[in-house]
């Protein structure tokens, strides 16, 4: 019998960004940086890992909003333009670094890369992403989770179940459209979890989620097996615990692998160290300094930046993944003897966008996981569906209210910074409640407006903007998402309320935000 | 930084831009100095975010690689279009960890005048009512006095897995209105819910296999339940 299990889980997510009304954007590079360092990427890897016979399985967290934009034809379109774009920065780069022994391997290092992701976006998946997901999702290699609609912090909506069963249901059928079934697997935003959540998702078919160690540990009662099983809550729902160990691995700061000093350098990058005059064709508004996905150093550590080499960062992510597989083996060992000869299963979760994007060298890490595991005796990879398929009786416990986030409760997405977004918030959905019972019948115009007003409340709840007015990042840009989303609420309100629509706003406004295109806004009407 | 960008601002986007730094800049200071003043905060603040020991926010902003001049966009184009209160007398409270709750309220414009004008108001206050029951009446109480311009608080909670109420009431001398309730919250447990001792062994084997005292969740001889500061993720 096997003795451990580890269950990589990967959860893709970024907001909802599509600005039709201008050319170009900035923050719809998220999308095209995510696309080009990670998604692809892995896509290439797990073809590998087939081509050559790996067993290989994990399961992955897809946020409707990140569905949503993977399939939308402007995104798509958009994403050409910009690989075009990197190609022609590539080719400028390699005349500019040809004859420089340690950058010009770089350049055409990079050059590889957006032609490959070209060739594999453009021919290889006609641009269907979501497609290519669905092939491994239906083959079972890849245990496919949905998500909360837009990412919403669950626990700071917990007095309005409305909220949280729209958040759910727009998730539910979002994933249904997209790949044609009813997902089991629900992946709550931030692993932000409370007692009670189990009771709406069980209502929607969901089975299953992950919680933090902290959330399942307070849990009532204390589980007898640690974070090496999971638990169940009194209706069924299946909740997995996230291991300590696992994630530090990669996570922490200090000593997480992608720290490693051989590693690319995230941070340097020549949309910041080239004149203004070289790179203004390939930022935004030819003025604005970005990221541009080059970069030439390794973190190096102390001490001048040393440029980066391909080769040895690569043979440290075959080290990193052969520690890693060590370090779970060991684990197994030394919990196994308690467990009444159950396996041990280890959680490793981590957002998607970390490897590759964050992480250079990530997917090849992943790679070697896979391709290393059949190496370790005792060791096997599994997906949360499988395992409780095999696993079905689990220790009966309710996790308490928790998150990933910094302090393991709702400080991040609740401090100083991002505080005020709550007053709208709630005040958008109470409001959209009141609409939803004085309008229980709709059809036509004002059903669309209904359902319009629906998406801005849902918009409004991510928690991404109160996350990044935290980090201080791209700060300006949350601030206006939550006040475009609020505003434009108003409006619907206040249309509503004096029987009035403007049928072009609206219009104009549905183009823009189109995202859920079958909401149903009577999700939002009292629940009893 | 970028000086270019900085450099097409005028004078009063260069000071709105300050203010939202939490600059405190003279009036009629010469364009070169707000610039200067502007630069050394942005890389400050980059300063304090690099060395945050936040790993989870380090791991997910590098999704969201924006560009250098995030704040300055800011002051650009983000002109405040909503309203910041909605004219209602409300009273919510958000629990956020097992010590504090954020609460928010408002008190209708009307509302404030006429209480305002009546004799002997004081001002507002409010009171956080511990397990309170379905007779409205709570096992305990505390009372907050507010500020009437006041529209939010952090509140420190004496206790972790307990519910809570909070209520805004006026003050008219010696008598007290209720002005609105909030919904009942609960504050999550920060220690676990049985002893560690009483897990048996095995159990306890295993909870400290899986970390659970880097997550300091277990009742330690000098242990402060206060983790609004710490530094550790999960």
């Amino acid at each position: 019998m096997d003795s451990g299990y580890v269950a990589l889980v990967l959860n893709a997510h970024l907001p909802f960004v599509r600005q039709p009304d201008y050319p170009r954007f900035l923050e719809e590079r998220w999308l095209f940086e995510s696309l080009s360092e990670t998604y692809l990427p892995l896509l290439r890897v797990f073809a590998r890992l087939e081509a050559d016979k790996v067993p290989w399985k994990l399961s992955l967290a897809l946020s409707p909003t990140l569905e949503a934009m993977l399939g939308d034809p402007l995104l798509r379109s958009r994403y050409i333009v910009w690989l075009s774009m990197q190609l022609e920065l590539a080719e400028r780069e390699s005349s500019r670094c040809s004859g420089d022994p340690a950058f010009e391997p770089l350049a055409a290092m990079y050059a590889e890369l957006y032609r490959q992701n070209h060739d594999d976006f453009s021919i290889l998946y006609g641009g269907n992403i979501l497609g290519a997901i669905d092939f491994y999702y239906k083959k079972g290699r890849i245990d496919l989770l949905t998500s909360g609609a837009t990412n919403a912090f669950m626990p700071m909506y917990r007095s309005y179940p409305e909220a949280i069963a729209a958040q759910v249901e727009a998730s539910v059928v979002s994933f249904r459209t997209a790949f044609g079934r009813s997902p089991s697997g629900f992946w709550v935003p931030q692993l932000g979890w409370y007692p009670g959540l189990e009771e709406t998702l069980a209502a929607y078919g969901l089975q299953y989620s992950v919680v933090s160690t902290r959330g399942a540990m307070l849990g009532d009662p204390t589980p007898r097996h640690g974070s090496y099983a999971p638990v169940a809550c009194p209706n069924g729902f299946t909740n997995f615990i996230r291991d300590v160990a696992a994630t530090d691995a990669v996570w922490s700061d200090t000593t997480g692998y992608p720290s490693d000093p051989v590693y690319r350098d995230f941070y340097r990058d020549i949309g910041f160290d080239l004149p203004l005059d070289y790179i203004a064709p390939y930022i935004e508004q030819n003025q604005i300094r970005t990221f541009t996905g080059f970069k030439y150093w390794a973190i190096t550590g102390s001490g001048d930046k040393v440029p980066y080499s391909p080769r040895p960062a690569s043979a440290k992510a075959d080290e990193h993944a052969d520690r890693f597989l060590r370090d779970r083996q060991a684990q197994a060992s030394a919990a196994s003897p308690y467990l009444d000869g159950r396996p041990v299963l280890m959680v490793a979760t981590y957002d998607a966008e970390l490897f590759g994007h964050g992480w250079f060298e990530g997917p090849q890490w992943i790679e070697a996981l896979f391709r290393k595991a059949s190496r370790f005796e005792g060791l096997k990879f599994i997906t949360l569906s499988e395992y409780r398929r095999v696993y079905p009786d689990n220790f009966e416990s309710v996790p308490e209210y928790s998150s990933w986030g910094d302090g393991g409760y709702g400080g991040v997405w609740l401090e100083k910074s991002n505080d005020w977004v709550y007053r709208h918030v709630f005040k958008m959905i109470e409001r959209m409640v009141e609409l939803a019972e004085r309008f229980p019948d709709e059809s036509g115009l004002r059903e669309r407006v209904l359902n319009q007003a629906a998406r801005e409340v849902l918009l409004a709840q991510a928690s991404d903007w109160p996350f990044l007015l935290r980090a201080g990042k791209s700060g300006s840009f949350a601030r206006k998402q939550i006040e475009d989303a609020v505003t434009n609420f108003n409006r619907i309100y206040e249309m509503l309320c004096a029987n009035t629509v403007g049928t072009e706003w609206l219009t104009r406004l549905e183009k823009r935000n189109n995202i859920f295109p079958t909401i149903n806004y009577r999700v939002f009407r009292h629940k009893r | 930084m970028n000086i270019e960008r900085l450099n097409g601002l005028s004078i009063d986007a260069l000071y709105a831009l300050s203010d939202k730094m939490g600059l405190d800049l003279p009036v009629g200071l010469e364009r070169v100095f707000i610039l200067e003043a502007l630069i050394e905060a942005f890389e400050e603040d980059s300063e304090d975010r690099k060395s945050a020991s936040d790993a989870a926010v380090h791991i997910e902003e590098k999704k969201y690689s924006g560009s250098e001049l995030d704040e300055i966009d800011a002051s650009i184009d983000a002109a405040p279009c909503i309203e910041r209160r909605y004219n209602e007398t409300v009273v919510h409270v958000i629990a956020r960890d097992p010590e504090w709750a954020f609460v928010f309220w408002d008190v209708r414009d009307d509302e404030l005048e006429m209480l305002r004008l009546g004799d002997g108001f004081s001002g507002l206050f409010l009171r956080v009512i511990k397990e309170p029951s379905y007779d409205g009446k709570g096992t305990a109480s505390f009372d907050v006095v507010v500020e009437v311009d006041d529209d939010h608080w952090y509140l420190q909670l004496p206790e972790e897995d307990r519910s809570y109420r909070v209520d805004l009431y006026a003050r008219n001398g010696s008598r007290s209105r209720l002005l609105a309730h909030s919904p009942v919250i609960r504050t999550p447990r920060g220690l676990l819910a049985d002893s560690f001792a009483d897990l048996g062994s095995g159990a306890a084997e295993l909870a400290a296999l899986s970390g659970i005292v880097s997550l300091e969740i277990t009742q330690m001889p000098n242990h402060h339940p206060s983790r609004i500061l710490g530094g550790f993720d999960e």
